[in-house]
């Protein structure tokens, strides 16, 4: 008779030995040690993170290797992770925790030893910083498959940055609906805090999402005076007000061109919405410049925003006559003053020269103390995601002799008047060959995200790089992920990267319930 | 012979075989190229999208059965046993005995399933998501068995006699109504071929094509091609374009079959009516060197209908020819991961990072000869781009781009940019297709003969045309298809008789790029 069980007891062992692999538990006692650095993916190399960013998981690239185990150190504790022949670093997350509580403001040793048929080699190791300041708990993001014109499945979600949890803040319709395709964008957030917020729906249920605490109502800013509706948002920091720009834009796909899509606008202005009046008024409306990408000063004092000025040969010019000098739009940063009792904006001044320096800036954001200035610059245009020149920048306003007062850093009672304004100055250990476009700031002025497309050059991914007392920003690291392969796999891009401090108080229904069963409410156009 | 016919087994037997026969030679490239648009990875962040459907689990299983496709003998063999196992739980569910004048009711559902697949035609895949025919033939087997077991489980015993079987216990067809069931079954069973023949005519060859255009065989599909030339629908034609650019025959045979267009009756996302033009769109966009807007395409496919085989190795071809290394690689990666797949991974990611390895590629050298020597907007071409920009073309790097040029002018009919072109061939004797469209202006432009001398034969034979097509010419709708066996391949039937459908728009008006929406 055909004995069944040893077989199926061989099998099950088998199986479980396949499903568990073997990885190794300890570091080797007898190694080679070499000379050369590990590739590890994401690359961690020397980066800075903050003390309370979750576990840095990481894959090994080395094929000759069957196993490995990473040895990470801190002052006295020293964790020792092991992979299979994949690589692939999952790192517990209590013992992480343990360990970058004691890394706190000093460096975490890596080792990793791989195990080749020859035996145990032990790559040099490398060391990460840990700072002393976190970073803000929460980022929210839009996932959706990189440019072009069409969408299906996007929506916003939520990271909690301190573990690998991604929650959905809103999804559209999942399957191909005819009367319910929508996009969603610009989610934004009042102050780093996520009881205001707003973000715009798109086509079928079209409209722009207002959030205050736990309500959510939906609201149309349009009217025959604007260009299009709001599209770039700005929260003020304490008051119920929002600037957002309102633009014509459009989308060319080059031919023959290093970059593959540019996206222009035809014209932009500047918009005041009072939410809680639902009423909208121009601030800028120029035909002869096209203002974008709003954003207040942390004190809402200042309204800061991109401006270009259009040659007198485009003033009319619509769709292809402007596509063909798309590269000629170069747009410099502004500062308006505001006045809060008369809800007024004083004269324009020019901040970043960007034509001056024959580039183009964008998506200006001032850090929470007031102090810097970090904004995108390009070639040209303002939709740098698209542009491979495009670098982060940094400019420190204390310096700027503006509108001939000193200039009070905010939350300090420190001021600067320089007679000469500092030039503005790439974020060279950050920035990357690739596009690094848009950004933002942590509350704390610490941490810097951006969306960058280093890693392929088409998907956008989300970085993080420290930002030291002294104004330099830090080798910027990937958002780890649980499975190091995830950025892989993901066939979109992370958009608009916002940090909040904490998690979004409306739910998920109550969100699908005011985009697909509420009408929006005009807002009221004051002349 | 009538009893052995008259057992269960044999007519079983029968419906296997003429199933398998459908499922791996009749449709077997139909199902070949719905598992190349159809993508499936032990991966949850590659298929969220789809799990997060109304019955994406169930898609996703219809997918999985669709990966044994790769050799559409095996994944044929594997329909024809559902399909064959389907009969047999229906007529258990029903309690049909093989005698019974109602056993023909267990094959109704198979049959309704094969029939419902060949009605939607194109549209298994296009614009439609791919698992759902398997899925569906899944979810009724499962159903079925279920349906059974629960039968099985509750029935009552009843005792039988031992030397008896159940079939027995009842009265015997005569033999004309087991030779008419019989025919009817044959019937039934072949009415899904005659479906497919009749209402979707251009699927299996369009397919064949595509398969053999997976395996680079061009030769194969401009035979493929020449072999229904009869036939007229967009993607016959686009698919034997390409086949005539890999082959160097454009300029010889592109009229030789028939490029009048009849409706393909699928439909788009929305449920419109659609003439299939994203079907082909991101292939011929690659063959004639446009390769941003083969990426455009591309993406906005992957968009739209998720990840595919399809869309994910062209891109993967793209992001070489890029000599965009990093995203080569991430595709290839997501590729590894699909079942089957490695002889592709492994011919591609012998390139990464060679730019030496993706010059001397074959396939990639032909379409590097037509890539665009200068930048522009796609949006400022008339659409599909490969005809539109390759039309206007006025610097190319190759005769082969202006070749293409003036092809696209004959195809368009666009015949003052044609002859504008030609200018550059004078003191060379054109090919074939190229003469024949200059001497359709010799009457209003006679200087063409001075530039062109050699071609006077070209003449005396197109004025032979003019006099023998004359009565035709009032009715040239018709009439193209009573001349088409006659004058196939020759342009000037083309010209007066073929693609008269064909927008002769010679402005280039931009389009789109104002109202395009950024997401």
């Amino acid at each position: 008779m055909f004995q069944k069980s040893p077989y199926i007891t061989v099998i099950v062992v088998g199986l479980l030995l396949v499903c568990c692999g073997s990885k190794p538990t300890s570091a080797p006692s007898t190694f080679t040690a070499l000379t050369d650095s590990v590739h590890i993916f994401p690359d961690y190399h020397g980066v800075t993170i903050p003390p309370n960013i979750a576990p840095l998981n990481f894959m090994v690239e080395d094929d000759d290797a069957d196993a490995f185990v990473v040895e990470m150190k801190a002052t006295s504790t020293t964790l020792v992770v092991g992979a299979t022949s994949d690589g692939k670093i999952d790192i517990d997350s209590v013992a992480w925790r343990q360990l970058l509580t004691e890394a706190k403001g000093k460096a975490l040793t890596v080792k990793v030893y791989a195990q080749r048929s020859t035996g145990w080699v032990c790559y040099q190791p490398f060391t990460i910083d840990v700072a002393e300041e976190p970073i803000d708990a929460f980022l929210s993001y839009r996932l959706i498959e990189p440019g072009y014109e069409l969408y299906r499945q996007l929506g916003l979600y939520q990271r909690n940055l301190t573990n690998f949890q991604e929650a959905v803040i809103y999804e559209n319709n999942r399957s191909f609906e005819n009367d319910n395709n929508h996009c969603v964008n610009c989610h934004n957030y009042q102050n780093y805090d996520t009881k205001r917020m707003l973000f715009h729906v798109r086509a079928a249920h079209g409209g722009t999402v207002m959030v205050n605490g736990t309500e959510a109502h939906k609201v149309a800013i349009r009217h025959d005076s604007i260009l299009t509706s709001g599209v770039y948002p700005s929260w003020h920091p304490t008051q119920p007000l929002v600037v957002f720009s309102t633009n014509k834009t459009g989308q060319v796909f080059h031919m023959y061109h290093p970059e593959k899509i540019e996206v222009l606008d035809e014209a932009s202005d500047l918009l005041f919405y009072d939410v809680e009046a639902n009423s909208v008024r121009h601030i800028l409306r120029t035909k002869e410049a096209m203002e974008t990408f709003p954003c207040w000063a942390p004190d809402g004092k200042t309204l800061y925003y991109c401006s270009a000025t259009l040659p007198p040969s485009l003033l009319n010019a619509e769709g292809s006559e402007l596509a063909v000098k798309y590269d000629s739009l170069l747009y410099n940063i502004y500062a308006m003053p505001y006045d809060s009792l008369t809800r007024t904006f004083g004269e324009p001044q020019l901040v970043v020269d960007a034509a001056g320096m024959g580039k183009s800036a964008s998506v200006p954001r001032v850090s929470p103390d007031g102090r810097y200035l970090l904004f995108t610059l390009g070639d040209y245009g303002q939709f740098h995601i698209w542009h491979k020149s495009a670098d982060l920048w940094l400019m420190d306003l204390s310096r700027v002799p503006y509108m001939g007062q000193p200039r009070p850093i905010h939350g300090t009672t420190e001021s600067h008047i320089w007679d000469t304004p500092t030039q503005p100055a790439p974020l060279t250990d950050a920035n990357s060959p690739a596009a690094d476009s848009y950004h933002g700031w942590s509350s704390n002025g610490r941490w810097i995200v951006m969306a960058s497309r280093r890693i392929d050059g088409n998907y956008s991914r989300v970085f993080i790089s420290y930002f030291d007392r002294n104004g330099h920003a830090h080798r910027a690291f990937l958002l780890p992920q649980r499975d190091p392969e995830h950025n892989t796999y993901l066939l979109k891009s992370y958009n608009v990267p916002e940090l909040t401090k904490s998690p979004v108080h409306v739910t998920t229904e109550q969100l699908k319930h005011v985009v697909l069963h509420t009408e929006s409410t005009p807002a009221a156009y004051e002349n | 012979m009538l009893d052995k016919l008259r057992k269960p087994a044999v007519g079983r037997a029968f419906f296997f075989c003429i199933t398998w026969l459908w499922a791996s030679w009749w449709m077997g490239d139909v199902f070949r190229m719905a598992r190349e648009y159809s993508f499936v990875a032990p991966d949850s962040v590659l298929m969220h999208g789809l799990w997060q459907q109304s019955f994406g689990s169930l898609w996703i299983v219809g997918r999985i059965l669709l990966t044994l496709y790769r050799w559409p003998l095996v994944g044929g063999l594997l329909v024809a046993l559902l399909l064959t196992a389907s009969t047999w739980l229906t007529a258990y569910c029903l309690r049909l005995r093989p005698a019974s004048r109602w056993h023909l009711l267990a094959y109704i559902p198979a049959v309704a399933w094969m029939s419902w697949v060949a009605w939607r035609g194109l549209n298994l895949y296009y614009q439609r998501e791919p698992g759902i025919a398997f899925g569906v033939l899944f979810l009724g087997i499962v159903v079925l068995a279920l349906d059974a077991f629960i039968i099985w489980t509750f029935k009552k015993p009843h005792p039988q006699p031992l030397s008896q079987g159940r079939g027995e216990c009842m009265p015997q067809q005569s033999p004309f109504s087991l030779y008419l069931s019989l025919f009817i079954l044959a019937l039934l069973t072949l009415s899904p071929f005659f479906i497919t023949h009749l209402r979707h005519p251009y699927l299996r060859p369009v397919t064949k094509m595509e398969v053999q255009m997976l395996r680079e065989d061009w030769r194969g599909m401009v035979e493929t091609a020449q072999a229904n030339a009869s036939l007229s629908y967009r993607p016959l034609a686009a698919y034997y374009a390409i086949a005539l650019v890999q082959t160097g025959q454009l300029t010889d045979k592109l009229f030789e079959i028939r490029l009048d267009y009849d409706s393909l009756y699928v439909k788009n996302w929305s449920g419109n009516a659609d003439i299939g033009t994203t079907y082909y769109l991101a292939d011929c966009d690659f063959h004639a060197g446009l390769f941003r807007a083969a990426t455009h395409t591309a993406m906005e496919q992957l968009t739209m209908n998720g990840p595919s085989l399809h869309d994910l190795k062209l891109l993967t071809r793209l992001a070489l020819l890029d000599h965009d290394w990093a995203l080569a690689r991430k595709y290839l990666t997501i590729l590894r991961r699909t079942p089957f797949e490695g002889d592709f991974v492994k011919r591609y990611s012998a390139m990464v990072g060679d730019s030496a390895a993706v010059a001397a590629d074959p396939v990639f050298a032909r379409v590097r000869l037509t890539e665009p020597v200068t930048d522009s907007f796609e949006s400022f071409y008339q659409s599909p781009v490969f005809l539109g920009y390759t039309a206007v073309l006025t610097a190319g790097r190759s005769m082969q781009a202006l070749q293409q040029s003036l092809m696209a002018n004959l195809y368009s009919k666009r015949m003052p940019d044609f002859l504008m072109r030609c200018e550059a061939l004078v003191g060379t004797t054109p090919p074939r297709s190229i003469a024949e469209g200059l001497v359709t202006q010799t009457t209003k432009n006679p200087a063409i003969m001075q530039a062109f001398p050699q071609l006077q034969m070209n003449v005396q034979m197109f004025r032979s045309f003019l006099q023998n097509v004359q009565p035709y010419m009032k009715d040239r709708a018709h009439a193209g298809r009573e001349l088409f066996d006659q004058y196939h391949g020759y342009y000037p039937y083309y010209y007066f008789f073929g693609n008269l459908k064909a927008t002769r728009k010679s402005d280039n008006k931009e389009h789109a790029s104002s109202n395009a929406g950024v997401n």
